[in-house]
This record gives C-alpha cells, structure tokens and sequence, in this order.
C-alpha cells in the first residue's frame, strides 16, 4: 500500500504550522523561509498550502542536466541528490508549480521528500489539510 | 566490498570507492575546497591531503584522499603530523595567494594560521585555481571556460579570453566557486558574467528577470519540455498553482454541493 501526502486547501486556517514543523525537520535552525512547503494567500482568509505534488511526469527531473533527481521507490516521492546536484537551478525554473526551493545561504536546491515517509507537516497540521494517506 | 583501517578503525566499503568517500563514510573529515561529489576528483586543492601504507610495505606516504582509490588493507591516517604539517604548508600557501579569501582565512585559522609565511600576492583575486567551475561547465555540456595558461600564468578564461560564446550565463560556476571568485552581475534585466552580457528573460507575472535567455532554451531543447514551462520565476509559478488549487478544489467543491 503506497501514500500519498494530499492537501486539502478548504481546510487550511494559513496557522503556517506547517512550515514550522518543516523547517524544524530539516534545517537545524528551524527558520520557516527555508520550509520546503509554503502557505500561499489566495483570497482574503483563504490559504493553500504549496509543497511538491511529486508529479508523475515531472518536469524537475526531465529539466535536470545532471540526473540529480529522481524518485524513491520507496515513498514515491522524488528527491534531489545533493551529491549530484550542481546548483544549476534548471528545475527551479521549470517547475510549472514553483515547488523547488533554493536553501540560502548554502544556494542548495531543496525539495519535499515526505520526510522519508513521515512528513513532519501532516503529523502537526491542526486541520487535516495536510494528510499522509494510504491510496 | 574491501577492508581498510582508518584511523585505526576497521572500515568496509565498495570497491572503487575513493579513499575521502570511505573517510567520511567512517565519520571522519578531511577539509576540501576542489571536491564536489557531482564531478571528477581533480587532486588541484591539495587539502584532503592523508598519510597512507599499503599492506606490507613499511613506509607511508601522504596522498590525496579525493583520487585515491580506497583498496583492501590500506592503512589511513588522517590527522597524523605528517598530515597536519603536509595540510598547514598547503593553507600556508593558499593564504599567501589569496589573502582577501575569507574562506582561506578561515581555513587557515582553523589550523593556527592567521598570517602566512611567505609575502602575500595582493595583486591576485580569489581564484585557488581549483577547476571547479571548468568542470561544472564541462559537466552540464557547455564547456565555456577554461585554464589556460601555465605556471604563474595559470588562470581560468574563457577562449581567446574573449567574452565566451558557448556559454549560457546559468551561473552554475559562480554558485560552486568555493571562494565566491566569479563576478556576476543582474541589473536592469541583463547578466553579466564572464564578461558578457546576457539578455534576461522576465517573469510574464511579476516581470523578475530571473533567466538567461540562451540557458532557456538549452534547457527547452534537452529537457523536452514545453517553453511554457519557463514562463514564470518560481514564485509566480506557485502562486499561480495555488490560485488553481483554491479554484478547482474549494471553489468547485462548493458549486458541486450547492447542485
């Protein structure tokens, strides 16, 4: 049984706790503009969480130069090999969601990997709009 | 799989592995500027410099960890004095060629440095000569630069040392350049590296310039996919996709209940 991390945008109150637990997760200081998932305003009072849709035909991984992305059979999720990765930054553009981000200062390109397959920000999102589920 | 001693501990790793992957593999450090995973070993930093002894021979010799291939019985020490004497002379060295480099002098203060021995150059730029950035061009396909020159007169260039026409202004060299040597410049929707220009594409949302036009369409070409992909920076392309998100899915969502 695969899952998937789904998000709800009807359910997002934009708390942004999400990008708290992100950033603790996977940067050391915890700064939340280096979360790998961002909640984007839409509309007065409505918010959607953006983080990657690890998409079936991705257009990361087809625009790398170097084969640094690819996905882990594992989690489904695409992640991006820091040893192979030049900084090159072609997927960063090419994303058609702009879900690739790039961690300052180091300038490393970063991307939702579902935390290996317990995404820190479905465990503390207060209302479900982010949920790690079985499909 | 091989076995080999590495700080007096016992280590197995793949055979072909690099005598620095199976060091920090083991947990160990050894300090590099020249080294990324990404590319070639080049041995041009001299800093993951190690001390060595093959089995059965009684004599140790100091080497380059990143090209030296880690082989079954191989004695390693990495912060032996011959290592540490070997890695001190090297950041002497560098310190006296590149005194304006924090990274240097960070390095080298690491090891008791705060000044070098020899006089330093004050006349040099940053550049450790490290080929990084010709390997990364080389290894993303353009091969726009190169070193050039031998000797004192080593440096890095592009051909004819001419504003290089192979190049895409991606700016993958300035990114890996571990002593932020290489100059570019955005202003006003052009980039400026390697001394040329390069007219930038804009963001058809918040009209950032945020790409080379010709690393646009080197990407188009061998990625496959379609210009459109490239239309937007990052940011728009997120925020448009969170616009379509609420649309599709909060909005629709609605009028389907109201039906």
């Amino acid at each position: 049984m695969s899952r998937m991390l789904t998000v709800t945008p009807g359910r997002c109150i934009g708390c942004r706790t999400c990008e708290v637990a992100c950033a603790f997760r996977h940067a050391d200081a915890g700064v939340p503009g280096r979360s790998r998932v961002q909640v984007r305003a839409v509309a007065k009072d409505v918010w959607v969480p953006m983080l990657c849709l690890q998409c079936d035909e991705a257009a990361c991984v087809k625009a790398c130069p170097v084969l640094a992305l690819w996905r882990n059979p594992e989690t489904g999720a695409i992640e991006v090999h820091a040893d192979r990765c030049v900084r090159c930054n072609a997927c960063v553009v090419a994303c058609p969601f702009g879900n690739m981000a790039v961690e300052s200062p180091a300038k490393a390109v970063v991307k939702c990997d579902v935390c290996g397959g317990d995404p820190a920000c479905a465990q503390f999102c207060p209302t479900r709009a982010l949920e790690y589920l079985e499909v | 799989m091989l076995n080999l001693d590495i700080n007096g501990r016992r280590v197995t790793v793949r055979k072909g592995t690099a005598l620095l992957a199976a060091i920090r593999e083991a947990g160990f450090d050894v300090p590099t500027l020249c080294h990324h995973e990404a590319l070639e070993p080049y041995g041009a930093c001299r800093l993951c410099v190690v001390e060595v002894r093959e089995p059965g021979r009684s004599k140790t010799r100091v080497v380059t960890s990143c090209n030296y291939p880690a082989s079954a019985g191989l004695e390693v020490e990495t912060e032996s004095d011959a290592v540490v004497h070997t890695r001190r002379e090297v950041l002497d060295l560098l310190l006296a060629r590149c005194p304006g480099s924090s990274v240097i002098r960070q390095l080298a203060a690491s090891v008791g440095l705060r000044r070098s021995s020899y006089p330093p150059d004050q006349n040099r730029d940053n550049c450790i000569l490290c080929g990084l950035c010709v390997r990364v061009c080389e290894h993303l396909g353009y091969s726009a630069i190169t070193l050039a020159g031998r000797g004192g007169g080593r440096e890095v260039a592009a051909p004819l040392k001419e504003p290089p026409p192979d190049c895409v202004g991606c700016g993958a060299c300035v990114r890996i350049c571990p002593t932020g040597n290489i100059p570019l410049v955005d202003r006003d929707g052009m980039r400026r590296v390697w001394d040329r220009d390069f007219e930038m594409v804009r963001c058809t949302g918040c009209g950032r310039a945020y790409i080379t036009r010709e690393y646009l369409q080197s990407r188009v070409a061998s990625s496959g996919l379609p210009a459109s992909h490239f239309e937007l920076c990052d940011e728009c392309s997120r925020s448009r996709a969170a616009q379509t998100m609420y649309q599709h899915m909060v909005l629709g969502d609605k009028e389907a209940s109201h039906e």
